[in-house]
């Protein structure tokens, strides 16, 4: 096929126009990927303004412009979460002292309880060569701890600069960020930009609505298991129930992190079966809820993936990013999913 | 020292004439002028050099132009049988003030019934269906405004087009009854 001479400078300009937008996105992914914290402040960023965004929205509906309403609301949630923390801190702060404290007794009692499981198997498969199982369970508990509590200064300061960065990045994402989608969408060449907007408005849609239905989803996880502790009267009810919250955001993996440290101190403190009985009901009754009622409710119909796919994607995130990499993993397989389904449908009504 | 002031100029007269091309577009008439504004805020201006296809037929469309400055011509693929080569039909030209596609705001993976092409070097106002979601979503009352004459429009189409049928179909029975 003969190109005309202006067809064929339209395309070479629509080439390098598309290189420019290729070029200017692997920019700004690279910079976000090697400034430290970026990346993570980046995630909180989007989460944060999924979150907030229709707050904003409804103040707006009644009147209140967008940077106004932008404003009131980050001071609202900002206010609010201040006066949780104020009362929340010195809470957690004094659980994990107490928890630092107890964390000797907790060893020697896991230890007492594992070679208390090795004497009960010896006695009925004989003895296990000369594989000390408690003493080496020990030292890695007693390693691990010692790690954890050297490296908590380091975490809590990537802490602070990620929950400082994250909000105020955020803040401008809920301002500005139609702004900004507006000025990028401006380089992208013609015959690809009703493609482009509405692949950004998808993806957009489905992120936001997933970040929402699973934040609500841990809430009430969160909420459930705290109630159910404090009910049946069970140390650290609000740690417990926060770390059932954040780990619920885990896939598959998240339930059962989030039970592991209410077993622990269970099996240590020596609690009754009916008491361990009545722990793990209340897990459980959490999870059943979760499972019968918040995932078919308000987080099933949104990510259009194959149970097998996302055990897939939650694996290799787990390998490229750890536990983080777990979380994200799913949004980014249902980015990825929409994003090939649009390329590979312009593609067909190009060459069509 | 002057080139940054004709620059400066050249932009504020660039958003006078996006202003007032949404403000004399039938599907935004009604609106006031702070929420012509904010429209003015939402939509996108897309150049295209001369010859440029804007879109082509049988493509997903999702919104619309408004023609600011040159001309499109518009025309349609016509095909009957895989024996007889595919038609072009001009179905018309569109100059400044002009707005095509709109459409595509309401239906559901619209594809495009013709292809619009630029005739000369022409910038256009483009309104897509992201934008009307997001209107709704912020100002209702605003979006309720344009979905009003958008109907208008689709449905003085309707109209148009009902009665171009009844015509073709009285002249197919009567060149029927000559024969």
């Amino acid at each position: 096929m003969s190109l005309t001479p202006s067809k064929a400078s339209l395309k070479r300009a629509n080439r390098w126009k598309l290189i420019g937008l290729l070029c200017v996105l692997a920019f700004i992914f690279a910079f976000i990927v090697l400034v430290e914290n970026l990346l993570m402040s980046c995630i909180l960023a989007f989460v944060v303004s999924y979150s907030l965004g229709p707050l904003v929205n409804y103040l707006e509906r009644h009147g209140v412009s967008r940077a106004l309403a932008s404003a009131l609301v980050f001071f609202a949630v900002g206010a609010t979460l201040s006066l949780v923390g104020a009362w929340l801190f010195p809470y957690l702060g004094n659980s994990l002292y107490r928890l630092q404290g107890d964390m000797p007794r907790y060893i020697s009692g896991v230890s007492q309880f594992i070679s208390e499981v090795e004497g009960w198997l010896r006695s009925i498969a004989g003895p296990i060569s000369d594989f000390d199982l408690t003493a080496k369970v020990e030292s890695k508990l007693t390693s691990w701890t010692q790690r954890f509590f050297e490296h908590l200064p380091g975490t809590v300061k990537t802490f602070f600069t990620v929950m400082l960065l994250g909000p105020f990045l955020a803040f401008f994402m809920v301002k500005d960020g139609r702004k900004v989608m507006r000025s990028t969408a401006a380089i992208v060449p013609n015959y690809l930009f009703e493609t482009a907007l509405s692949l950004q408005h998808q993806i957009n849609f489905q992120i936001g609505q997933f970040v929402r239905a699973r934040i609500l989803e841990s809430l009430i996880v969160g909420l459930v298991t705290a109630a159910g502790l404090m009910l049946i009267s069970f140390p650290y009810p609000i740690l417990l129930g926060a770390i059932a919250a954040v780990t619920n955001l885990i896939p598959y993996l998240g339930p059962l992190l989030g039970a592991v440290p209410a077993f622990l101190i269970a099996l240590v403190n020596g609690y009754s079966s009916l008491e361990i009985a009545m722990m793990a009901i209340v897990y459980i009754v959490a999870q059943l809820i979760d499972a019968g009622l918040l995932i078919p409710v308000l987080v099933a119909k949104i990510v259009d993936l194959h149970p097998v796919t996302v055990i897939l994607v939650i694996i290799a995130g787990a390998q490229l990013m750890g536990i983080v990499g777990m979380i994200i993993s799913i949004p980014v397989a249902s980015t990825l999913k929409v994003t090939l389904t649009t390329v590979y449908r312009h593609l067909i009504d190009t060459r069509s | 020292m002057n080139f940054i002031w004709e620059n400066l100029f050249r932009k504020v007269d660039h958003e006078h004439n996006v202003l007032e091309a949404l403000r004399q577009t039938y599907i935004f008439q009604t609106l006031s002028r702070r929420e012509l504004r904010f429209l003015q805020g939402m939509v996108h201006v897309r150049r295209f050099k001369s010859g440029e296809p804007v879109f082509r037929q049988g493509e997903i469309g999702v919104g619309m132009y408004i023609v600011l400055q040159g001309a499109l011509e518009i025309h349609a693929d016509h095909h009957i049988d895989d024996d007889v080569p595919t038609r072009k039909h001009l179905v018309t030209r569109l100059k400044s003030g002009d707005f095509l596609g709109e459409l595509s705001l309401v239906e559901n993976n619209s594809r495009r019934s013709a292809t619009a092409t630029a005739l000369d070097d022409s910038v256009l106002i483009g309104f897509f269906k992201p934008d009307l979601l997001e209107i709704l979503e912020r100002q209702p009352h605003m979006g309720v405004k344009i979905l009003l004459r958008l109907s208008e429009v689709l449905g003085r189409r309707l109209k148009e087009t009902t009665v171009k049928i009844t015509e073709l179909k009285e002249e197919i029975r009567r060149m029927n009854e000559k024969t």
